[in-house]
């Protein structure tokens, strides 16, 4: 913080002459903000896939696909499959392992807790790594503040050993603080977006896959009795 | 069975290194926007170029006294080699003369005793001898004749190549001469040269000085007219406010003090000197604080002068 009467104010000089701390708080942001991005597109293409896969199972599933032929399909295409294809898959291998003539209520039951469980674990999967957006949408503007309260203060004090207090003695302390607040700022603006964006779109993903199951229970019911 | 195996096979996640790629190149873009699409220089204030002005005579005064030094050192060095080629020339042509005049004489001489060995061979007649004798000293006596002639020829040769060097020498000191009067005419027209660039930048700060002073006077001129264009303006807009009490004996006269603010807004009002008519005090004070906002100059360095105004107030003008 030399205040020469002519300034290299230029942005890696401002990130270079700062502080120890404000130069951490901008490496952690910087990592922050790689990290987030990283998920951002990660879960933009996951979520893109299962809704994509979700809407080929839906169509092929109602126009009258035979189950035992979507089963095997889905067994024998497993690490390609979508999460409604592991939830019908579950739900029917536990449908068939019942003996035909087996109480009709209790094989129901048992079936739509072996939907609901790979539901919740498909649930899981697909929204992994969205808490992580959160908090960086919430934490990461604090951690820029900080570095910017941190530099002001480095600021300031340099100032207290002039007589003459101008402007420039404060003007690049000030403009390499706010640079960490910018940072923050970044990193939290795209996570807040994307991470309300993919909690709709799984919540719609999740209100898909409980209609799917309620509907499945009443063809095999269906089934069953028939 | 078969659902375990469904179960447990994990995702496949698709592109995550392309995620990753993406999450990368959105950085770069970012900070290259920060990099180059901001102007994050500070201009210099533009007092400094007047410090720099300054500055620069000195080092221009510098130069021109460092440049003839070196130049003075090498044309004395130049006019040194000079005298030392053709010096040694001029030794050499003395020398090969001296030698031929002595390797001369002895080869003659050889033919001489080559010619005295046969005549005592010679000698039983006397009159040939004697003959021969005359013969030889006429002989003797026309070489020593040539020999002399030979040796005043070698003398004028000599003292016509001493001439000829001393020509030389004094040619070359002539040209030294002229050199030196040549470097020294060059320093002077170069010490001239500064000193002209001296005068004239002397002349140029005294003409900007000059024209800064006519300015700074301009604009004095300029800033007292406007100051008391103003104070009329003030003085002739709280006189139309006034409502004159009718028939004050003589001329009474009033003095107020106004603290003004920014703006023309009074601030406070206060009675100086009294008119002796309280009727007359209190119309002007009230007129005053009518004509608020009081006219003010656009040019805000102005105000001082109209912070704490003075203002009297004639009965008849």
């Amino acid at each position: 913080m030399n205040t020469t009467v002519t300034q290299d104010m230029s942005f890696l000089h401002l990130i270079t002459s700062a502080s120890l701390l404000v130069q951490l708080v901008m490496l952690i942001l910087v990592m922050i903000s790689l990290l987030s991005w990283w998920y951002i597109f990660r879960k933009l293409f996951v979520i893109r896939y299962e809704i994509k896969k979700t809407d080929e199972f839906e169509d092929i599933f109602w126009r009258g696909a035979d189950m035992n032929a979507l089963y095997q399909r889905t067994i024998n295409s497993r690490y390609e499959s979508g999460s409604m294809e592991r939830i019908f898959a579950a739900g029917f291998s536990e449908f068939n392992k019942h003996p035909a003539g087996s109480d009709l209520e209790a094989v129901m039951e048992s079936t739509r807790r072996a939907m609901r469980a790979t539901y919740q674990r498909e649930m899981d999967y697909l929204e992994s790594h969205l808490s992580f957006l959160a908090t960086v949408g919430s934490v990461s503007p604090y951690i820029g503040l900080l570095g910017t309260v941190w530099g002001i203060m480095n600021s300031f004090r340099s100032l207290s050993s002039v007589t003459q207090a101008t402007i420039a003695h404060v003007a690049p302390g000030i403009a390499e603080a706010l640079i960490a607040t910018a940072m923050g700022l970044f990193a939290a603006i795209p996570a807040v977006v994307a991470y309300n964006r993919y909690a709709s779109r799984t919540d719609q993903l999740a209100t898909r896959f409980e209609s799917f199951m309620e509907e499945l229970s009443n063809v095999l019911q269906r089934r069953a009795a028939g | 069975m078969n659902a375990s195996i469904v179960r447990n096979s994990p995702h496949s996640e698709p592109k995550s290194v392309l995620a990753g790629v993406l999450a990368v190149s959105v950085h770069l873009f970012f900070v290259a926007l920060l990099v180059f699409g901001l102007n994050w220089k500070d201009h210099p204030p533009e007092g400094m170029i007047v410090d720099i002005w300054t500055e620069l005579p000195k080092p221009i005064q510098e130069p021109v006294k460092s440049q003839p030094l070196p130049k003075q050192s090498v044309p004395i060095q130049e006019p040194v080699k000079p005298k030392i080629e053709p010096q040694p020339p001029k030794p050499e042509p003395p020398k090969p003369v001296p030698q031929k005049a002595i390797v001369e004489p002895p080869v003659k001489k050889p033919d001489i005793a080559v010619k005295q060995k046969p005549e005592p061979v010679k000698e039983p007649p006397p009159d040939l001898q004697e003959q021969k004798k005359k013969e030889q000293e006429k002989v003797k006596e026309q070489e020593r004749l040539k020999e002399l002639e030979k040796q005043k020829e070698l003398e004028k040769k000599k003292e016509l190549e001493k001439k000829q060097e001393l020509e030389k020498q004094k040619e070359l000191e002539k040209q030294k001469e002229l050199e030196k009067q040549k470097e020294l005419q060059k320093q002077k027209e170069k010490e001239q040269a500064v000193q002209r660039q001296r005068e004239q930048e002397a002349k140029a700060q005294r003409e900007a000085e000059a024209k800064r002073a006519a300015q700074q006077a301009a604009a004095r001129n300029q800033i007292t007219n406007e100051i008391s264009k103003y104070k009329a303006m003030i003085l002739a807009k709280i006189r139309s406010r006034i409502v004159m009490p009718p028939d004050l004996p003589g001329n009474p006269v009033v003095e107020f003090s106004v603290t003004l603010l920014p703006g023309g807004d009074i601030l406070d009002v206060r009675l100086s000197r009294s008119s002796g008519h309280e009727a007359f005090d209190s119309a002007v004070e009230r007129a005053i604080f009518l004509s608020k906002p009081l006219p003010l100059p656009p040019d805000p360095a102005l105000f001082n002068e109209f912070r704490n105004l003075n203002i009297t107030v004639h009965y008849r003008e």
